[in-house]
C-alpha cells in the first residue's frame, strides 16, 4: 500500500453555478452561499464543516452530494460515548474463533497463523475505514452530529482528517487511496474544538427566506398548489419569529405541507392550522404559545 | 472592482485577510492561503461569489460568520479601488503568492484607513490588546470597566470561561473512567459461547453521573453591575455541562435554562431582557430560595448536585427565613456555593443582615467581582458527583 493517496478529482464541476444546477436537478434547493462553500470543498479537498439548527437539510447536502458525484454516502452518525470499536475498525472475533479452530490441524507455524487471524479477512470495517479503503473512486463521508460526539473523538477525527490513514496495531497502516469528500455537521449543542474548526471550511446554515423555502416546497411537493404553499411558507415564517425553544425547520415545513396536501385542504385556515399545529411544533410548550398568539394573527399578520 | 490579473488580486486578498485579522477574525497564515486558492478557483469570474468564497474559508463560527459581511463591507469601502497604487516592484512579484504573508507586511502600507483599529500583531490572530493590558482587565472590579474596555473584557472571559469549562469537563471524564476488578461471571459467561475461551473481559465498572449544577443568578437593582458578567459565566458553564440549569431571581424564579440552551449568548441576552424577572428591582433571596425549592427540590436538588447562588445578599427580606430555606436547601445537596461580587471590595464584611444570618449554612463563599474570581471557582466545581 504505496500508492499515494488521490485526491478527489469532483469531474464535471467546473464551477459554482454547475454545482447549483447539480444540486438542482436532484431535487436539492441550495444558496449560493452553501454552493460555493461545498465547491470549494471539494476542489480545495477539505472537509465542509455545516453548523446549523435542526431540520434545515444539513445531512441531506451529504447526500446530494454523493448522488451529484455519482460517488458511494458513507455515513457515520456520532452520539455520546461513540468509540474506536463502533466508529472505525473492530476484529470479528467469532471468525477468528472459527478460523483457529479449522487451522488447529494444519501444519503451518504460529506465525502465519497469526498473520492470517489479523488480516484483512476478519477487519470489520466501520465508516471511517471504510471511508479510506475505497478502491475505485472517493466516497463521500458523512460525520453526521459530531458535537455529540466528545472531545476525545474529536481529536481522532482531526488526526484521520489530516493524514488520511489509520493504524491497527496488529496489521499496520492503511493508507487512503481516494481521499473522501468530508462533510460534518452540527447542530452546536457543543463548541467544536478550535482545530477542527479551522481545518474546515464553514458553512452556517440558515432558515431558508421566503421565495427560497416555497422554492423548496415545490420542488419536494408539486402536488402541492401554488396558493397553499405559499400560505403555509409565510405562515412559518411568522412563527418562526415568535420566542420559541425550537423554532419549526424546513423539515417541519414539508411535513406539514405534506400534511394539509394529505388533507386535501385548498388554502390555509384556523381551523386546518389548529388540526395539524402537531407537525409544526413538536413541544407542548410551543404549541401552546403558537396557540395563545392566536392562530388568526399568525395567519393574517402573514398575509 | 476585483482586480483581474492574479497578483493584484493575490494582494488584494492578503490585505483583505489581514484586514479581518485585524478585526477578530481568525484569518491566520493557513487561512490566507487558503482563501487565495479559494478564490482563484471560484472568485475570478463571479462577482457574488467572492465574499462567499472567503467567508467559507476564513470564518470558523457562527460568531465569526455574523461579523464577517461588515468586516467585509468595511473593507471595501475602506479600499474603494481595492488595488493598490503602487505598481509592484520585481522584488516583490512572487510566484502565486504562497509566501506572500509576511512579506506583504512591511512592503506597502495597508490600504486599511479609517476605520481607527491600529495595526494588529502579525501572526497569531485575535490578541488585539497587549498581554499586560489583559491581565489588567482580569482583575479589574466589573463595576469599574471603563466603557472602552468593555468588549476586549467580553470577549477575554468567553475565551477563558470556555477553556475552564472544557478543562473541567475533561477532569468529569477521566475521574469517571474508572476501570474495576474482573467481572469473572460475566467473562466466563461470555465465553460459553466461544467454546469456553475467555476472549473476552469483563470489569466492573463504578458508574458515576457528572455531577449536576444548579446556578441561581440574583439580577435586583444592587447587582445591576455584575449581573451582565454573571450570566455569561453561567452561559459558558451551562454550554459545556450537560446538566446545569440556571434560575434567574429578584422578586421572582424564571427558569433561563432553555434559552440559554437554545440561543447563542447574543439572542439569549437579547431574549432574556425581555423576560420579567424583575430585573433591577428588590430582592426577597429567601422567598425566591424557597419558592425554588417548592418547585424544583425533588427534581434538581441530591446530594450529587452543586448549587451555586449568586447574590450581593442586599435582603429585603426576613433574615430568618432566608436561614431556614438555606438550611433545607444545604440539606439536599453536595455542596452549596455563595459567590459573592461584594467580597471583592476591601473593607468588605458581611454583616448585611441577610450575608450574616446566611453564613452557616454556606459550604463556599467566594468573591465574584471580577474575571479572575470567576475563574478561580473552577476547583470548587471539578466535583465528581459522587460521594
Amino acid at each position: 500500500m504505496t500508492h499515494s493517496p488521490k485526491l478527489p478529482r469532483a469531474d464535471g464541476i467546473p464551477d459554482v453555478d454547475t454545482l447549483i444546477r447539480r444540486f438542482e436537478e436532484k431535487g436539492y434547493v441550495t444558496d449560493r452561499a452553501l454552493a460555493t462553500a461545498i465547491f470549494l470543498g471539494i476542489r480545495l479537498g477539505k472537509p465542509v464543516l455545516i453548523e446549523g439548527h435542526a431540520g434545515l437539510g444539513k445531512t441531506e447536502v451529504a447526500k446530494v452530494l454523493a448522488a451529484v458525484l455519482n460517488t458511494r454516502l458513507i455515513r457515520l452518525q456520532c452520539y455520546e460515548g461513540l468509540d474506536v470499536n463502533s466508529a472505525v475498525y473492530e476484529w470479528n472475533y467469532q471468525k477468528q474463533l472459527l478460523a483457529i479452530k479449522i487451522e488447529e490441524g494444519t501444519g503451518d507455524s504460529i506465525e502465519e497463523k497469526e498473520k492470517h487471524i489479523f488480516s484483512r479477512e476478519f477487519l470489520l470495517e466501520r465508516p471511517l475505514l471504510q471511508s479510506i479503503s475505497a478502491e475505485d473512486a472517493s466516497p463521500v463521508l458523512l460525520v453526521d452530529e459530531i458535537d455529540r460526539a466528545d472531545e476525545a473523538f474529536e481529536a481522532f477525527l482531526l488526526e484521520l482528517l489530516s493524514d488520511f490513514q489509520i493504524s491497527v496495531p496488529e496489521m499496520g497502516t492503511i493508507r487512503a487511496r481516494h481521499i473522501p469528500y468530508v462533510i460534518l455537521t452540527s447542530n452546536r449543542t457543543r463548541e467544536l474544538g478550535d482545530a477542527l474548526k479551522r481545518r474546515c471550511i464553514y458553512h452556517w446554515i440558515d432558515y431558508p427566506s421566503l421565495e427560497k423555502e416555497l422554492q423548496i416546497v415545490r420542488a419536494r411537493l408539486p402536488e402541492i398548489e401554488e396558493r397553499l404553499g405559499r400560505e403555509i411558507v409565510e405562515y412559518v415564517h411568522a412563527v418562526r419569529e415568535l420566542p420559541l425553544a425550537k423554532p419549526p425547520g424546513v423539515a417541519e415545513t414539508l411535513d406539514w405541507a405534506a400534511a394539509l396536501g394529505a388533507l386535501s385542504k385548498a388554502h390555509l385556515d384556523a381551523e386546518a392550522a389548529e388540526q395539524t399545529l402537531s407537525c409544526l411544533s413538536k413541544s407542548k410548550e410551543d404549541v401552546t404559545k403558537i396557540k395563545t398568539h392566536g392562530i388568526e394573527n399568525l395567519l393574517s399578520t402573514s398575509s | 472592482m476585483i482586480p483581474e490579473e492574479p497578483e493584484r488580486m493575490n494582494r488584494w486578498v492578503v490585505e483583505f485577510c489581514r484586514f479581518a485579522r485585524a478585526h477578530g477574525l481568525s484569518a491566520g497564515v493557513k487561512e490566507t492561503l487558503d482563501s487565495l486558492a479559494a478564490v482563484r478557483l471560484a472568485g475570478m469570474s463571479e462577482r457574488n461569489t467572492l465574499p462567499l468564497a472567503l467567508r467559507a474559508v476564513v470564518c470558523s463560527s457562527k460568531d465569526e460568520w455574523d461579523r464577517f459581511d461588515d468586516i467585509f463591507r468595511a473593507f471595501w469601502n475602506a479600499a474603494d479601488v481595492p488595488a493598490p497604487k503602487a505598481p509592484p516592484t520585481r522584488q516583490e512579484r512572487r510566484s502565486r503568492g504562497a509566501t506572500g504573508e509576511q512579506r506583504a507586511g512591511g512592503a506597502e502600507r495597508p490600504i486599511v484607513t479609517g476605520t481607527g483599529s491600529g495595526r494588529a500583531e502579525e501572526e497569531g490572530g485575535r490578541a488585539i490588546t497587549g498581554a499586560s493590558a489583559l491581565e489588567r482587565l482580569r482583575k479589574t472590579d466589573f463595576s469599574l470597566v471603563p466603557q472602552q474596555d468593555a468588549e476586549a473584557l467580553e470577549r477575554l472571559s468567553l475565551r477563558l470561561f470556555r477553556r475552564m469549562a472544557l478543562r473541567l469537563s475533561r477532569r468529569l471524564r477521566i475521574a469517571n473512567t474508572g476501570v474495576g476488578p474482573l467481572d469473572l461471571r460475566r467473562t466466563i459467561r461470555r465465553g460459553i459461547p466461544r467454546g469456553g475461551e475467555l476472549i473476552e473481559l469483563k470489569y466492573r465498572v463504578r458508574k458515576r453521573k457528572p455531577g449536576r449544577l444548579v446556578i441561581l443568578l440574583d439580577v435586583s437593582g444592587s447587582m445591576n453591575p455584575y449581573s451582565l458578567f454573571l450570566l455569561r459565566f453561567a452561559y459558558a458553564l451551562q454550554k459545556h455541562f450537560q446538566r446545569v440549569r440556571t434560575f434567574l431571581f429578584s422578586t421572582q424564579l424564571v427558569d433561563i435554562t432553555p434559552t440559554l440552551k437554545t440561543s447563542s449568548l447574543a439572542e439569549a441576552l437579547v431574549a432574556l431582557s425581555r423576560e420579567d424577572a424583575g430585573w433591577a428591582g428588590g430582592t426577597k433571596i429567601g422567598e425566591s430560595l424557597g419558592e425554588f425549592l417548592r418547585l424544583y427540590e425533588r427534581k434538581l436538588l441530591s446530594r450529587d448536585t452543586l448549587l451555586m447562588i449568586l447574590s450581593d445578599g442586599w435582603d429585603t427580606g426576613e433574615p430568618e427565613v432566608l436561614a431556614a430555606e438555606l438550611a433545607a436547601a444545604n440539606r439536599r445537596v453536595g455542596k452549596l456555593i455563595w459567590l459573592n461580587p461584594l467580597l471583592g471590595l476591601e473593607g468588605y464584611e458581611p454583616i448585611t443582615r441577610g450575608m450574616s444570618a446566611a453564613l452557616p449554612f454556606i459550604d463556599v463563599f467566594a468573591p465574584a467581582h471580577n474575571l479572575e474570581s470567576l475563574l478561580a471557582l473552577e476547583r470548587h466545581l471539578a466535583f465528581g458527583g459522587a460521594r
